[in-house]
């Protein structure tokens, strides 16, 4: 009996701690999007004032983001000065798609992303500015949509948890 | 007689945990899910009432047809 109690409680426990995660993911895809765009305007800003040098553009955004949005520019930025002779956009594909996982963003914001990783370093700094501003109107849109979803499922996610786990103890008594 | 108890017991917390995960999945604008969890909770409270009539069953055999 008091197993079964103790073992209740530890699958009521988990089941609204998987509900508040799910809802922490919710809440946390609009700040970062908007981590996002504010590291790709300082990035802009590195390009079209400072005409840095990529490698050392992409460090600085880096150092400069919160945090799992600095990781994905961090990512970039050690595999160019990896170097093994790849090329921006193979570097930029491969840090983003792996280090992706590691934010609560979604895959509307990896596609904009990668469209990016297309472009930059590849022409001008008047075209880059171009595809930089684009890309800011994109994850602006994609912001909106990530707060509609926030609104939506944010609450939901958290009782559905705790009402599931409830499910499964009355299931399994 | 014990046993029966519990088990209409749970099967009412059976339906009052789905009542309650449909109504929140359907304000939300998920009303497949919705109807996807109800049936699949209508299947589950099947298989016990299927579970007791057996019981039922077996019961009446042993009452009337004893050998």
């Amino acid at each position: 009996m008091l197993l079964k109690l103790i073992g209740a409680s530890l699958i009521l426990f988990a089941g609204t701690l998987i509900g508040f995660l799910q809802a922490a993911r919710f809440a946390d895809r609009p700040k970062q999007i908007r981590q996002l765009a504010g590291a790709l305007q300082r990035l802009e800003t590195e390009i079209v004032f400072g005409q840095t040098p990529l490698p050392d553009a992409l460090q600085h955004t880096a150092s400069n983001a919160g945090q799992p949005v600095g990781r994905l520019f961090q990512a970039v930025a050690d595999e160019l000065s990896a170097g093994e002779g790849r090329s921006f956009r193979e570097c930029w594909d491969h840090a983003m798609r792996r280090a992706w996982p590691t934010t609560s963003m979604r895959a509307p914001e990896l596609t904009v992303t990668l469209r990016l990783g297309s472009i930059l370093g590849m022409s001008d700094k008047d075209d880059q500015l171009k595809h930089l501003r684009l890309a800011a109107v994109q994850l602006k849109a994609e912001e909106d949509a990530a707060r509609d979803d926030q609104a939506k499922y944010e609450k939901m996610s958290r009782s559905l948890g705790l009402l599931l786990a409830v499910l499964v103890v009355i299931l399994m008594v | 007689m014990d046993i029966d108890v519990s088990a209409i017991f749970q099967i009412a917390g059976i339906g009052i945990i789905i009542a309650m995960i449909h109504t929140l999945l359907k304000q939300m604008g998920k009303e497949e899910v919705a109807h996807w969890v109800t049936v699949i909770g209508f299947v589950v409270v099947l298989f016990m009432v299927v579970r007791l009539l057996n019981d039922l069953f077996q019961e009446i055999k042993t009452i009337f047809l004893f050998q």
